[in-house]
């Protein structure tokens, strides 16, 4: 830096020595040129506001999705548990046993053979045996035989053939239930 | 100057303390205050493995898990209001008042943890606590707790087992637990207290739980639940004691249903009438098959050129052997049969007078061919082996009551396997219960990819001997036309054995019946074997069994939509 200084200055001693001697140059002062503060902190401050606001908004939107993300994985819970007591109910409905319970109500009964029909022949193969009602399996076991004190043998009571007399005078009525029979045995 | 002084010495105790604090919370112990941190609002949730269903071979349902709760009540919350709580789980979850107020009181002093129901639907568990919350009750909670149902109740039950509160308890369930268990996982993640609201960004894991693997077993359910009603409806009409049927593929050894009877609902295991009936009894009991084993003596006599069909036997009375004396169930003179007859009628002295061809030895090696004495190692827990003498230590007496099925004893699907092989020209198929493969407990590989394909006898004697056990169901010459099916050939023996009483190691007068047999005759598709134990309404294997056999064979038929081959019926002579 200094030795081109050095050089004009030789130089110009060199030139104007006179000029020189009588006038002692100052440095002339740096012209600074000022650039205006005010856009330059404005344009922080808004990066910075921005970045917190942005952060923030981002912030709560996060929490936002993770509220919805907890509701919307409820309801998949629900509704997954929701599918498979259908499921379950579905095959519950399936069950052989209700679906012949049903089917032998309706009259069904399930043949003892097999016929097949020949559909492009229109012929039939297999012995046609009919399905009678005897063919039709017990679905439900029978009642359980309840142990004789709770099934009590029926009290018989002998009633002497009355007299045609005493009979009109007498009602009848009360007696009858005591000498018929319990028709509802369990057996 | 000196109010500045003071200033700095003031920041500066400020500092230090700040100081201090750092030094002892980084310092001294960093890790525990840490973990408090961590532990504020950390959730930490176990994820439910969801255990792995039991199909049957069309993939339907026979065990279905599905996600339950379980109900917990924190008695020191509800102990004020017990009694209405109560009233209204009891009338939502249909629980047992005083069950629910009990635990709603606390069965202990100072309890915070009482289950008040357990596998309850998912559904009805939400809605229930919603009803709880909303009529202002505090303490009542919900944790996972899978719910194990069997949606066909019975059915298969004594194959499939049943679960106990936490853990498998009998039946497949225990047998394949590693395969239908699965894994828990686990979940932890920091959340708002109590919310259970994930904090975004906050440290979490997941370890998902993974899920059991279905079991697909070669039942068909149908056809099971039509098996187990023909059978149990036989049982209680003989007033038997127990029954077992099995139906067979005959080509791949398939089983398509093993019922047992008495049975249990597999939903309330508890309300079994007796423990027996929770195993598979068709597996575990021992039984003489009886006349059954007539047709393996005669196939594998056949198979060693001994014996022919048609060859003529002079049948006495009564044959008098070393200790005792051989009779037949049917009195008559000397009579004159052919093997065919023999079979036929079921003579035990003709059954006996062929078989003196062979030694004792000979015949027990082709029974052990046929798959007696050894388990069949089909998955089913507590399986017998059977008892079958060892050909070298085993007496002639003996070995003249093995030929017709009486001193050695098997178990169901043994037998069933060993009449299949007839029926299959002659190849015995192992058994198997279960599709593809699975591991049992033991460690031993199941499943119909491991089945194996064995010649027993050649096709010529398994053709021979089916067309003699056709005869049987004939409505002149045989012992049981009730076995037959209309329309299709039908080839079977029957079979009533005296059976033995375990006390007193002694036969005790009840009986065996038996039917075991395949249709069609001629190009056997499904084999079916019925057994009715000790039935105390008199009756033999035509007659109690067999009338089961025709009833199973052709429904199976039908379902599997096998027409009937028009094949010649068997003209084999019985008599000469």
């Amino acid at each position: 830096m200094s030795s081109p200084a050095l050089q004009s200055r030789t130089r110009v001693t060199r030139i104007a020595q006179e000029a020189v001697d009588r006038a002692r140059l100052t440095v002339v002062p740096r012209v600074r040129t000022r650039a205006p503060r005010v856009p330059f902190v404005t344009l922080v401050s808004l990066v910075l506001v921005g970045g917190i606001v942005g952060l923030l908004l981002f912030n709560t939107s996060m929490q936002q999705a993770s509220f919805t993300a907890s509701s919307l994985e409820t309801q998949a819970d629900t509704l997954a548990a929701r599918e498979q007591t259908l499921r379950l109910e579905l095959d519950e409905l399936r069950d052989p046993q209700r679906v012949a319970l049903q089917a032998q109500q309706m009259g069904m009964v399930i043949p003892s053979a097999p016929v097949f029909l020949d559909l492009a022949s229109g012929t039939t193969s297999g012995v046609r045996t009919p399905a009678t009602r005897e063919n039709a399996i017990q679905l439900q076991p029978p009642a359980p035989i309840k142990p004789a004190n709770l099934a009590p043998a029926p009290v018989v009571v002998e009633v002497p053939a009355a007299p045609e007399a005493t009979a009109a005078t007498t009602p009848a009525a009360p007696a009858a239930p005591t000498t018929k029979p319990r028709k509802n045995r369990n057996r | 100057m000196l109010r500045l002084r003071i200033g700095f010495v003031l920041i500066a105790m400020v500092l230090s303390f700040f100081g201090a604090r750092l030094v002892q919370l980084q310092g001294v112990d960093p890790q525990s205050y840490a973990a408090m941190a961590a532990a504020e609002g950390a959730a930490r949730v176990t994820l439910v493995a969801e255990r792995g269903d039991i199909l049957d071979r069309n993939g339907v349902p026979l065990a279905d898990s599905i996600k339950g709760k379980m109900v917990i009540a924190d008695p020191a919350l509800t102990a004020d209001r017990a009694p209405e709580l109560a009233r209204l789980l009891s009338e939502r979850l249909s629980v047992d008042y005083f069950k629910a107020l009990t635990a709603l009181q606390g069965r202990t002093e100072g309890s915070r943890y009482e289950f008040v129901a357990r596998r309850v639907p998912s559904t009805l568990a939400t809605d229930t606590l919603a009803a709880v919350q909303e009529a202002g009750f505090e303490g009542v909670f919900l944790q996972d707790d899978p719910i194990r149902a069997y949606p066909a109740g019975d059915v298969a039950a004594n194959l499939l087992g049943y679960m106990g509160t936490d853990e498998p308890l009998g039946g497949f369930e225990r047998t394949f637990d590693e395969q239908l268990a699965g894994v828990d996982g686990e979940a932890t993640w920091q959340s708002n207290s109590g919310k259970g609201v994930r904090i975004p960004l906050r440290e979490s894991t997941l370890e998902a739980a993974r899920n059991g693997e279905p079991l697909r077993t070669t039942i068909d359910r149908d056809l099971q639940w039509f098996t187990q009603k023909v059978l149990a409806q036989t049982v209680q009409q003989y007033r038997a004691e127990s029954g077992a049927a099995v139906v067979m593929d005959t080509r791949t050894g398939e089983v398509l249903a093993l019922a047992d009877v008495p049975t249990f609902d597999a939903n309330a295991p508890t309300e079994a009438q007796s423990t027996d009936d929770l195993g598979s009894r068709a597996m575990s009991n021992t039984y003489e098959p009886g006349s059954v084993a007539k047709v393996l003596t005669a196939a594998a006599l056949i198979d060693a050129d001994k014996a022919f069909p048609r060859q003529r036997f002079r049948v006495p009375p009564n044959l008098a052997r070393q200790d005792r004396v051989i009779g037949d169930w049917f009195d008559h003179g000397n009579i004159r049969l052919t093997l065919a007859g023999i079979i036929a009628k079921s003579s035990n002295i003709g059954t006996v007078l062929a078989a003196d061809a062979f030694t004792p030895v000979q015949l027990v090696d082709y029974l052990n061919r046929f798959g007696l004495g050894r388990r069949t190692d089909i998955g089913v827990r507590g399986e017998t082996p059977g008892i079958l003498t060892p050909g070298e230590a085993m007496t002639s007496q003996t070995k003249d009551r093995v030929a017709f099925g009486q001193s050695l004893s098997v178990n169901v699907v043994q037998m069933a396997a060993a009449v299949n092989t007839i029926a299959n020209d002659g190849v015995r198929v192992s058994p198997s219960v279960i599709s593809g493969t699975a591991v049992t407990d033991d460690g031993v590989t199941v499943g119909t990819d491991v089945a194996t394909r064995e010649r027993v006898v050649s096709k010529q004697a398994a053709r021979g001997t089916a067309k003699m056990m056709e005869k049987v169901v004939d409505p002149e010459d045989g012992v049981a036309p009730r076995a037959q099916v209309p329309g299709y050939l039908v080839a079977g023996k029957t079979g009533t054995a005296q059976r033995v009483d375990g006390d007193c190691g002694c036969y005790d007068g009840s009986t065996s019946v038996s039917f075991g047999g395949f249709a069609p005759a001629d190009d056997a598709r499904f084999t079916v074997y019925v057994v009715v134990h000790a039935p105390k309404v008199d009756g033999g294997g035509g007659s109690v069994a067999g009338p089961v056999f025709s009833r199973i064979m052709g429904y199976v038929l039908g379902r599997y939509g096998v027409e009937p081959t028009g094949g010649t019926p068997s003209r084999l002579p019985v008599e000469w």
